[in-house]
Formats: structure tokens, C-alpha cells, sequence
């Protein structure tokens, strides 16, 4: 579903992803872990087409498409959704408005036909049950005063409206207190499905005692530079990024 | 009734330091302006023939300006022809070692000894007495780094080709009718030069001193920094306190090339008149600064306490790419005073900067106002503004007010102004009370706490300067 | 002066029917009116009120005197419900207005017909001089205006239907300058919303010059909508002045989507203890257009405010000119003045001028301003277009979220509704 090859990202002029190998499959879902300052949100914002990020070499094919060609909001139509690691408050937007108004934009683009207000409130209310949000969030802007809590809630409910093919969460579980966790990651298992993918970017195993990985990747210095099952996160966990470090130190004075 | 007018005038006394007149045989043009009369001043000056018509030039254009029509002031007419252009002590000292011991009793009661022994740590001082320099310290420590630093008279007699170079670029001759007047009939002022690469090793300083009777003070100030230089400098004016209004109508001209630095500072204490508005300074000064190279960076730094009335608006124009101009403003005015001042800030190059920090102080009957322009140039892709303007009102009778302009050209530009105008709350004087301070001591602080973000940009002894007079500036505004 | 607009307009005020002239006594104070306006002349470059707004095409241009009769098309009117008065081309179309089943108390009319009716004492707002050299329409105005809208609102009336002025030009063979004089006054407590459209029938370049004078008595309530939505070929002149006495709570919206030159100044007088005001505007200046409006709040009494809210947006070749005054007086303690103007421009050949003054006398006040000009949050704009809002949209969206806050004010559902409508309609065009 997702093949990055070899992605080289330089942002103002440094190079912060160095040749960056990944390969995700329908249904798998992929954890990448890393220590801070290693490209884990650039790879994020990469994938979803923010500007400001120069690719200087490397492939990203997305089902059958060329990603890196594709504009934003043609990524999110072709069903890939980024959970923003700092969800923006846009104020004067209101929320129920904006969904329905992506909804519509991406369903247009698939050639399905838009929904009307009804068929969207109706849609709306099944999400909102499901994932236990109160009906108050719809009636605001976007983000506008949310808590750090209620915007990472908000963003997991943007995703199940939106049913995405490929999910990457950026660090959504940074600053929430133990409910909110379990609340997004029971938003997530929720959606787990045989066609659908997901990417949790995380700095701390806890978020994975909850989203249990397939496949679990750290991301060092621009690269992943070790790959494994669930049980690495825990022995990162145990023994601290400085153990990939450490790891690494012979290839590195090999050379 | 004698006993009750000598304690006003000690109370005065106390508020105005300064205001002292120093006992000084003193050699004066007649009063009066005409073509003549700036033949002699040329002349007395022993200046080149193109300086003497530079300031015919100016005059002349001058004749054919409009007098300036007083947005916010109340002014009454300048009589030109009652005021003498010309006034300096009579015995010309060759150095610092001849001056009359007068002259540097003088600035020693100022807090600016110029003599051998006393001189000011770290800060070369150029001190200007009516229209003459008197004297610089520091001469060869400059000379050895490669800096200029002279009257402005020294200037153009022994470095013309700078002074022909740049005198007048920045603040064109007719640019407005007290800087065509200035033009005119300059008399001193301070000229600075830093070659390419040299940081001055030293703060610079002017010391204005108006002391004569009946005459107008028209400095001329002249800084070049060259590329990749860095230099700061420091100006202080005073003037004995007259029940006459007396002029002062400057000219500050600032050249930074590409990767150069100015950083231009004032405490402004000219004497500002009485409670009832009789006498004090006329403050009419154009100071301009030119960001002409890339990089270039001009910072201005201003405490106005003094004249009667000030007018100023010290600004930047922002040609060099990624230029940035800076302006840090306090002013206060008390019983009569009337300050109308603020800057420009002109955006012609690319990912141009600036920024404005403006705090009035109005007591007593004070009206200050603050008149800014910011204007983005088609050209000035990415510039970007920030202005704040906070104005804090002691009293009934005062005026606080904001007239910014803001023009934008580029879409790419981004520019923000904001003000707020209050009063020292009771609960914040009641709160410092309860802790145990005394009522001006308490206004003090608070004064002092918004003026913190521009008190921060002036160098450590200005600084604490500033503060005192401040402080002497308010006494008696509460209450 | 060389100004062939005054020209003409001298000429007009010749051919005019001394009858209606004189009507209500008002014949020497509109000769005197014309008088000064001639005298002084169209404000210049040098006039500091006009300093980013010039007059210099405008006074080259002759207007023909008599104001023609136009046909127009009922369906313009279709989204203005009544009661309603209209006027084309300056005239009162009895035909299209509805001024029927109006609420005991309210009483709606031409200013013609109370000129016809000759009591001196309904119409003597009209005698007012106007003192400033660069009134010049506010002179004009009134040397010439023979009609508009009298609008009362008797003592303790709540007035629930919204009433609306609607000023329409449309061609009538040449260019036309209109005069409208407009009176609203609400009794103590009475209360109504009031919206005044100022729009095109058909494709024109006439001048309008519209003069609304607002007075509120003790606690009374106006929230009073106006939308400019003329051809892009009229000249748009108005003024809006409002008294407010004590506990009279002033709410007004303004949408600038329409004219070539527009330019129009609210002056607001909080005459009475606690009277308030909160007014927003949009100011959407995208084509060739010009939009110029300028506030001048007065607080005289103790206690008042004001709230004032204003977005404009720079787009084509568009400019927008905006000025906040507020003046606040000795003895006007406890007054809080708040003012907000944000701008976007969004395109390299439009300009924004944008001048917020305070002029503060008293010092009880808490007064603050804030001004920006800048363009969409690359963030958010970023953020939305992640979620699969094309970018053209995402803009949109984001505009329509800028002016949102100056919508908000309006308390009427019926009528934000339809001025949410018209701004709508606009935005694509300008955001995209």
C-alpha cells in the first residue's frame, strides 16, 4: 500500500531524513519510534504534502500512485490522513461544517456522490457514538479553545468520519493523561481492518501497550535503523534510545 | 510672598538639574537670518566654498517652504529673525588641556567630566557648548582602531570627501522646513566614521549643552558605518531653564552599509519649561537612518523627558535586503509639555524588518502623541512589522494619543500594530502600598516597569539616567 | 476650481423646481449649503481626511442634472422582505416599496412627502450646516436632497419586523448624482432592526450620495445592517451620523462588496451616560474597486463605549482604506473603547491603508486598538487541504472564517442570514 524508497528530506537547508526505507501493508499497522530531533514528524508532514519540505531524492508510491506528485488534499482523497501532532485552531470555521465540507471534497474526487445534511448528521452521530464524544464539539470551530485532550480526540474523530486507507498518527499520544489515551487508542482499534493501515509515530512505548504494533521501527539520525516486532519497543523502553546508540557504534567506526 | 517664590524655586531647582546658566565670555552673531548671515557663520567656521554653498543652497529653498501646520500641537509662532544663529565662548581652546576651567566645570556638574582624570570609563565623549564642540576624549584611542569621531566643523575641513560623500543623502536639503533650516545654518554637531570590519571599541557620545541666551541650537550629526561595522552612540542634551522659548532644531543622518550596525540612543532632558508652560525647549529634530546595505541594522533608542515641546520621528529607511530597523521609545510629558513623536519605518527591501516599542507618559497637563508610519514598498516581499504603542495616563487634565499609519503594497508582508492606553490602576498603587511603599514610589515603579522593554535597549549608565529622570520628571504628578 | 463635477451639480441645482426647493423653509439653507460646496471645492491630496482617497477622477466628471425614472426589474428586491421603501435613482418607487401593516408606532415615509406636507419641525434635520471645508457631500447633500426615509419609532415600541432601505441605481441614460436624506429615530426604549441596501438594478456609474442621520433616545436599540452592493461602475458617497443618549445600545454591521470608489464615514456621538456601540464591517475590495471608510466615535458622556470590529480584504487591484477614530473626552470617565482591524492582501498589485486612532482626554478609560495586515495562515490553509478541501476552498473557507466575527453581531436570524447570503456570493470570487 505504502513504499517509501530511499527518501532524502531537507528542511531549510539541512538534511533530516538521509534515505528512509519503508514498506506498509494493508491491514499491518506500524509503530516508528525514535528519539527526539530524528525526522519522526517530518516524515509525517512529508507524507501529506506540507510545503517547506524539500525532497531531494527518493520514491513514495501509494497504492498505485506517485505520492510526492499529489497535492494535499489529493492525498487525503485518495485515502490518506495525517492526525497532527498540534491540531490547528482555525477560529470562525465551524467544526461540523468543515468535516462535511471534506467529506464531500473526497467522496467528489472518488466520484461517489456527495452527502446531503441529513445522511451527514446521521453519519456524524454514529461516529461520535461509537468513539463516545459528546455532540457539543460539533457545534464549535475547529480546534478553537480545545484542550490538548479535546484536540487529539477531535483528530481521531476526523479520522473515523474520513475512513482513510492509511492513517499516520504524529505523536498523538503526547500530553494525554491515561483516559485520553485509551480513548484514542481504542479509536484506532476500532478502525483496525484488513484494508486498512496504520502509522503511529510515538516517542514512548506506552501508547503501544494499547495499539499493539505489527511492526515496530526506530528511526535514528534520518534513517531506520532497526526494525523488529513489538517486543523492541519494549526493550527501548527498558533500555533507552542511547542502547540504539550504542548498537550502532561499530558500523559507525567501521567506516 | 519673596520666601514662597524662592521654595517654587527650589522645588523647580530640584526637578530641573540642569538648569543652570554657566558664567561665560561669549562671542554671538547678531540676531537675525539672511544670506549674510550665513556667509559669516561659514566663515567663522573657516569652511570650504561648497559648504558655504550647500547652506545657501538649503537657505533658499527654505525661504520657499511653508511653515509646518501642527497636527496635535499648540505653538505659538517662531519669530526667525529673533534668534541668534551663532554663539560660542570666546577663547578657542587647541585641545582639551587649553578649555576654559568654566567650561568643563560645567559638564562635570552634567555628570560628563571631560578632563584626563575623570573621563568616563569606556565612553569617548564629544561635548558641544551652544554652537561649537569643545573638546573629544578618547581622540587617539579611536584613531588607533580606525574611527573617526569629531565636530562636525573638524569634519569638513579634514575629511570633506566624506562629509561631500554622504552630508545630506539621508536627510535630503529641502526634506522638511526645520531640516532645510538646519541645513542652513548648522553649527556643530558630531561626525562618526567606522571603516569596513571595525567594531568600535568604545561607546560614542555627544553631550548637547545649550547655555547662551536668545539662541537656537541646529546640530548636525553625521554617522557612517561601513560594511560589516558596528558602533554605538550615545546623545545628552540640557539647557539652563529661561522664561524664553528657545529652538532646537537638529539633524541626525545614519548610514549603514551591508552587515553594518548603528545603534543610536538618546536622553533627552532639554530644560521643559515650568509647571505653567512658561519657556523650555523647542525640540524640532529630523533624525533619519539609511539601512543601505543588505543585512544592515539601525536601532534607535529614545527617552524624552524634556522641551517644552518635541517633535521628532526618528526613522528608518529599510533599503538593503534583509535590513532592519528598530525603534524603542519613551516619552513622557508633565504639567505643559507637549510631545508629538514617533517613527517611520520605510520597507523597500526584501525580508525587510522592523520593530516599534513605543510607551508615552502623560501627567499633569502633558498631551503625548504618538504618529507612526510603517509602509510596505511593492518591493519589499516577505517584510514583516511589529508595532506596539502603550500609553499610561497620570491625571485628569492629560492627552494620550495614537495616529499610526499603516500603507501595504506586498502580499507577502506581514505587519501588526497594537496599543492599549491605561491608567495606574488604585488596586496596583493600593497593592504596592500595602507592601510598604510610598505613593511616588509605587508610580515610580510602575512607571518603571512599563518602560522596562525600551530601558533594556539603552546602555547600562543611560539606563540608570533614564530612570532618575523619570523619576524627577513625576514628582508632584500623583496626588 | 476646475471641478467639473460641481459644475454640473451647479447647473442641476438651477433646473431644480423652486417649489421643491423651498419646501419645508429650507430654500436659504440649501443655497447656503451649495455655496460653501462650491466655495471649497472636492477635498485634495493635501486634505488629511481624504489623504488615501482621491477625488481627482471624480471631479472630473459631469453628472446630468434631473434624476431620470428607470424601469426595474421586481425580482432585485425578491430576498427583501417587508415593510420596505425604495427608491431608484434617488426617486420613491411607491410600486415596489411596501410600507403597509407596519406596528402601532411605527411610522414610515418619504422625506418627499413630509416635504409636501410642509411641517417645518419633521424635517428640520435638514437645515444643518456643515462647518469643515472637506464636507463637501455632506454640503451637497444637503443643498440637493429632496427625499429619503423618515423612520420613527414611538417610545417603549419593539418594533419585530425588520424595516428596510433600499436605494437602487439603475441605467437611465447617462450618469446621475442622487441625494438621499435619511432620519431614524427610536423613542426612549423603543427598539428595531434596520437594514439599508444600497444596490444596482442594472449596470451604471451614477453617484450616490447618501446621508442617514440615527438618533437614539434614552435606552433605546438599533441594530442597523447596510449593504453596499453597487455596480462596480458607481461612485458610493456616504455618511451615517448617530446620536446616542443615555443606555442606548447601538449595533451595526456594514459589507463594503459593491462600487468602483466608496467611501463612507460613521460618526457616532455617545452623548448620553452608558450609552454603547459595537459596529463591524467587511471591507472587500477586490477588481478595480476603492473602499474607504472611516469612523470617528465620540464618547462625550461618562461611562460609554465601544466596540468596533473591522476585516478588509485586498485582492486584483483592489484597495482598502480604513480609519478608526476614536476620540474620548475630558469628564468621559469609565469609557471603554475597543477597536479590531484586521486585514488580508491577497494579491501583489492590491493595497491596504489602515489608520486606528485614539485620541484620549479623560484617564478612568480603558481604550485599546489593534491593526495587522497579512495574508492566510499557510498552517491552517495547510491543515485543511490535508483533510481533502481543495485549495481554492480551503482559502474560501479560511476568508469566510476572517469576516466571520463582524457576522456574528447581527441579532436578527432572518437578516444575518441574508447578509451571511450576499457576503457568501462575494467570497469565492476574491479568496480563490
Amino acid at each position: 500500500m505504502l513504499k517509501i524508497e530511499n527518501l532524502h528530506v531537507r528542511v531549510a537547508g539541512k538534511e533530516i531524513l538521509k534515505g528512509l526505507n519503508l514498506t506498509v501493508k494493508p491491514g499491518e499497522v506500524h509503530a516508528i519510534m525514535g528519539p527526539n530531533g530524528a525526522g519522526k514528524s517530518t516524515l509525517g508532514n512529508v507524507l501529506a504534502g506540507r510545503e517547506g519540505y524539500e525532497i531531494t531524492a527518493g520514491t513514495v508510491d501509494f497504492g498505485d500512485k506517485d505520492l510526492l506528485q499529489l497535492e494535499p488534499e489529493e492525498r487525503a482523497a485518495e485515502g490518506l490522513f495525517l492526525a497532527f501532532q498540534y491540531p490547528v485552531e482555525i477560529p470562525g470555521v465551524n467544526n461540523t461544517y468543515f468535516l462535511k465540507a471534506a467529506l464531500n471534497a473526497q467522496r467528489k474526487y472518488r466520484g461517489e456522490s456527495e452527502l446531503d445534511s441529513m445522511q451527514f448528521l446521521k453519519l456524524v452521530r454514529e461516529k461520535l457514538r461509537v468513539l463516545h464524544i459528546s455532540d457539543e464539539l460539533l457545534h464549535r470551530a475547529v480546534n478553537a479553545g480545545f484542550s490538548g485532550g479535546e484536540k487529539k480526540r477531535n483528530e481521531i474523530f476526523q479520522m473515523a468520519l474520513l475512513e482513510p486507507r492509511l492513517a499516520i498518527l504524529d505523536e498523538t499520544d503526547s500530553g494525554l493523561d491515561i483516559d485520553a489515551l485509551k480513548m484514542v487508542a481504542e479509536g484506532v482499534n476500532h478502525m483496525r481492518s484488513a484494508d486498512r493501515a496504520f502509522i503511529v509515530i510515538t516517542h514512548y512505548q506506552r501508547l503501544l501497550d494499547y495499539i499493539v504494533p505489527d511492526q515496530v521501527h526506530v528511526l535514528a539520525e534520518g534513517r531506520i535503523v532497526e526494525s523488529g516486532d513489538k517486543t523492541l519497543a519494549l526493550k527501548l523502553e527498558e533500555h533507552g534510545y542511547a542502547w540504539i546508540e550504542q548498537r550502532r557504534l561499530p558500523e559507525h567506526s567501521a567506516v | 510672598m519673596a520666601t514662597e517664590r524662592n521654595d517654587i524655586e527650589n522645588a523647580l531647582n530640584r526637578r530641573y538639574e540642569a538648569g543652570f546658566v554657566t558664567d561665560i565670555e561669549t562671542e554671538y552673531l547678531p540676531p537675525g537670518l539672511s544670506e549674510d548671515v550665513i556667509r559669516q557663520l561659514s566663515a567663522k567656521k573657516n569652511e570650504p566654498q561648497w559648504m558655504t554653498d550647500w547652506r545657501l543652497k538649503a537657505y533658499r529653498h527654505w525661504l520657499t517652504m511653508p511653515v509646518p501646520e501642527w497636527a496635535k500641537l499648540r505653538i505659538g509662532p517662531i519669530d526667525f529673525q529673533a534668534i541668534s544663529y551663532y554663539a560660542a565662548p570666546k577663547a578657542r581652546p587647541k585641545s582639551l588641556d587649553d578649555v576654559d576651567p568654566k567650561l568643563l566645570e560645567t559638564y562635570d556638574k552634567l555628570g560628563v567630566p571631560l578632563h584626563e582624570r575623570a573621563k568616563l570609563a569606556g565612553v569617548a565623549v564629544d561635548a558641544v557648548f551652544d554652537s561649537v564642540s569643545v573638546g573629544t576624549t578618547f581622540r587617539k584611542e579611536l584613531a588607533e582602531a580606525g574611527v573617526i569621531f569629531c565636530s562636525m566643523s573638524e569634519a569638513i575641513r579634514e575629511h570633506a570627501e566624506l562629509v561631500q560623500q554622504y552630508l545630506g543623502s539621508v536627510v535630503p536639503v529641502g526634506d522638511n522646513y526645520f531640516a532645510a533650516l538646519n541645513s542652513a545654518v548648522f553649527s556643530d554637531g558630531s561626525f562618526v566614521f567606522i571603516p569596513k570590519g571595525v567594531r568600535c571599541p568604545m561607546e560614542l557620545s555627544t553631550y548637547f549643552r545649550i547655555n547662551a541666551m536668545n539662541t537656537g541650537q541646529f546640530e548636525r550629526t553625521l554617522i557612517v558605518a561601513e560594511d560589516a561595522s558596528y558602533v554605538s552612540y550615545l546623545e545628552g542634551c540640557t539647557a539652563p531653564q529661561r522664561d524664553e522659548n528657545q529652538l532646537h532644531a537638529a539633524v541626525v543622518e545614519l548610514v549603514a552599509l551591508a552587515d553594518a550596525q548603528i545603534k543610536y540612543s538618546t536622553v533627552q532632558n532639554w530644560y521643559p519649561g515650568d509647571e505653567n508652560g512658561v519657556g523650555g525647549i523647542y525640540n524640532f529634530v529630523t533624525k533619519r537612518g539609511d539601512c543601505r546595505g543588505a543585512r544592515s541594522k539601525i536601532s534607535w533608542t529614545q527617552v524624552e523627558t524634556g522641551s517644552a515641546i518635541t517633535w521628532k520621528y526618528p526613522s528608518c529607511v529599510l533599503r538593503g535586503d534583509d535590513s532592519t530597523g528598530e525603534f524603542y521609545s519613551v516619552a513622557l510629558t508633565h504639567h505643559a509639555q507637549q510631545a508629538d513623536t514617533g517613527t517611520k519605518m520605510i520597507h523597500i527591501g526584501r525580508n525587510t524588518k522592523s520593530k516599534i516599542i513605543s510607551k508615552g507618559i502623560s501627567a499633569g497637563r502633558g498631551q503625548n502623541s504618538y504618529r507612526g508610519l510603517v509602509k510596505v514598498e511593492k518591493s519589499a516581499e516577505g517584510a514583516r512589522n511589529y508595532t506596539q504603542c502603550d500609553s499610561l495616563l497620570i491625571g485628569k487634565k492629560c492627552g494620550a494619543h495614537t495616529f499610526p499609519y499603516i500603507e501595504v503594497k506586498h502580499p507577502r508582508a506581514i505587519v501588526e500594530h497594537e496599543a492599549t492606553t491605561s491608567k495606574i490602576s488604585d488596586d496596583q498603587l493600593f497593592y504596592c502600598r500595602s507592601r510598604g511603599l510610598g505613593e511616588e514610589d509605587a508610580v515610580s515603579m510602575i512607571v518603571d516597569g512599563f518602560c522596562k522593554q525600551v530601558f533594556k535597549e539603552l546602555p547600562m549608565e543611560f539606563a540608570v539616567e533614564a530612570k532618575k529622570l523619570l523619576e524627577v520628571s513625576l514628582e508632584g504628578a500623583v496626588g | 476650481m476646475s471641478a467639473t463635477l460641481l459644475q454640473s451639480l451647479e447647473q442641476a441645482y438651477a433646473q431644480l423646481p423652486p417649489a421643491a426647493m423651498q419646501a419645508g423653509r429650507l430654500g436659504e439653507a440649501r443655497r447656503a449649503s451649495l455655496a460653501a460646496a462650491l466655495a471649497d471645492g472636492l477635498p485634495g491630496a493635501r486634505a488629511e481626511r481624504w489623504r488615501h482617497t482621491s477625488l481627482r477622477a471624480l471631479e472630473r466628471r459631469a453628472f446630468s442634472p434631473l434624476p431620470a425614472t428607470a424601469t426595474v426589474d421586481p425580482a432585485v428586491l425578491a430576498a427583501i422582505p417587508a415593510p420596505r421603501i425604495v427608491f431608484v435613482n434617488g426617486v420613491f418607487a411607491p410600486q415596489l416599496s411596501q410600507l403597509k401593516d407596519l406596528p402601532e408606532g411605527v411610522s414610515l415615509q418619504p422625506l418627499s412627502q413630509a416635504l409636501q406636507q410642509g411641517d417645518v419641525r419633521e424635517v428640520e434635520f435638514l437645515a444643518r450646516r456643515f462647518d469643515a471645508a472637506d464636507e463637501t457631500f455632506a454640503r451637497l447633500n444637503a443643498a440637493f436632497a429632496l427625499d429619503g426615509l423618515l423612520l420613527r419609532v414611538a417610545a417603549g415600541v419593539h418594533c419585530t419586523q425588520p424595516v428596510a432601505l433600499v436605494m437602487l441605481g439603475a441605467a437611465a441614460g447617462g450618469d446621475h448624482a442622487v441625494h438621499l436624506r435619511h432620519c431614524v429615530e427610536l423613542g426612549e426604549d423603543a427598539r428595531l432592526t434596520f437594514c439599508e441596501y444600497q444596490l444596482a438594478a442594472s449596470p451604471q456609474a451614477h453617484l450616490l450620495n447618501s446621508f442617514a442621520h440615527l438618533h437614539l433616545r434614552r435606552g433605546a436599540r438599533l441594530d442597523h445592517v447596510r449593504v453596499q452592493g453597487e455596480d462596480a461602475g458607481a461612485t458610493v458617497m456616504t455618511r451615517s451620523d448617530a446620536v446616542l443618549g443615555s443606555e442606548a445600545d447601538y449595533r451595526r454591521t456594514d459589507l463594503e462588496l459593491g462600487a468602483g470608489l466608496s467611501r463612507h464615514e460613521l460618526n457616532v456621538s455617545l452623548f448620553g451616560q452608558h450609552a454603547r456601540v459595537a459596529a463591524a464591517g467587511v471591507l472587500l475590495a477586490d477588481g478595480r474597486r476603492h473602499l474607504d471608510t472611516r469612523l470617528n466615535i465620540d464618547h462625550v458622556a461618562r461611562d460609554t463605549a465601544c466596540d468596533l470590529t473591522w476585516r478588509g480584504l485586498g485582492a486584483d487591484r483592489g484597495r482598502v482604506v480604513f480609519h478608526g477614530g476614536i476620540l474620548i473626552r475630558a469628564g468621559a470617565d469609565g469609557t471603554a473603547a475597543q477597536l479590531s482591524n484586521k486585514n488580508l492582501l491577497l494579491s501583489a498589485n492590491a493595497e491596504i491603508d489602515t489608520q486606528p486612532v485614539l485620541e484620549i482626554h479623560a484617564d478612568e478609560v480603558q481604550a485599546a486598538h489593534g491593526a495587522t495586515v497579512g495574508q492566510l495562515d499557510d498552517t491552517a490553509l495547510f491543515y485543511l487541504r490535508s483533510r481533502g478541501l481543495p485549495e481554492s476552498v480551503a482559502r474560501t473557507l479560511l476568508t469566510r472564517a476572517f469576516c466571520r466575527v463582524v457576522l456574528d453581531g447581527i441579532a436578527d436570524a432572518g437578516v444575518r442570514e441574508r447578509t451571511d447570503g450576499l457576503l457568501d456570493a462575494r467570497l469565492p470570487q476574491v479568496a480563490a
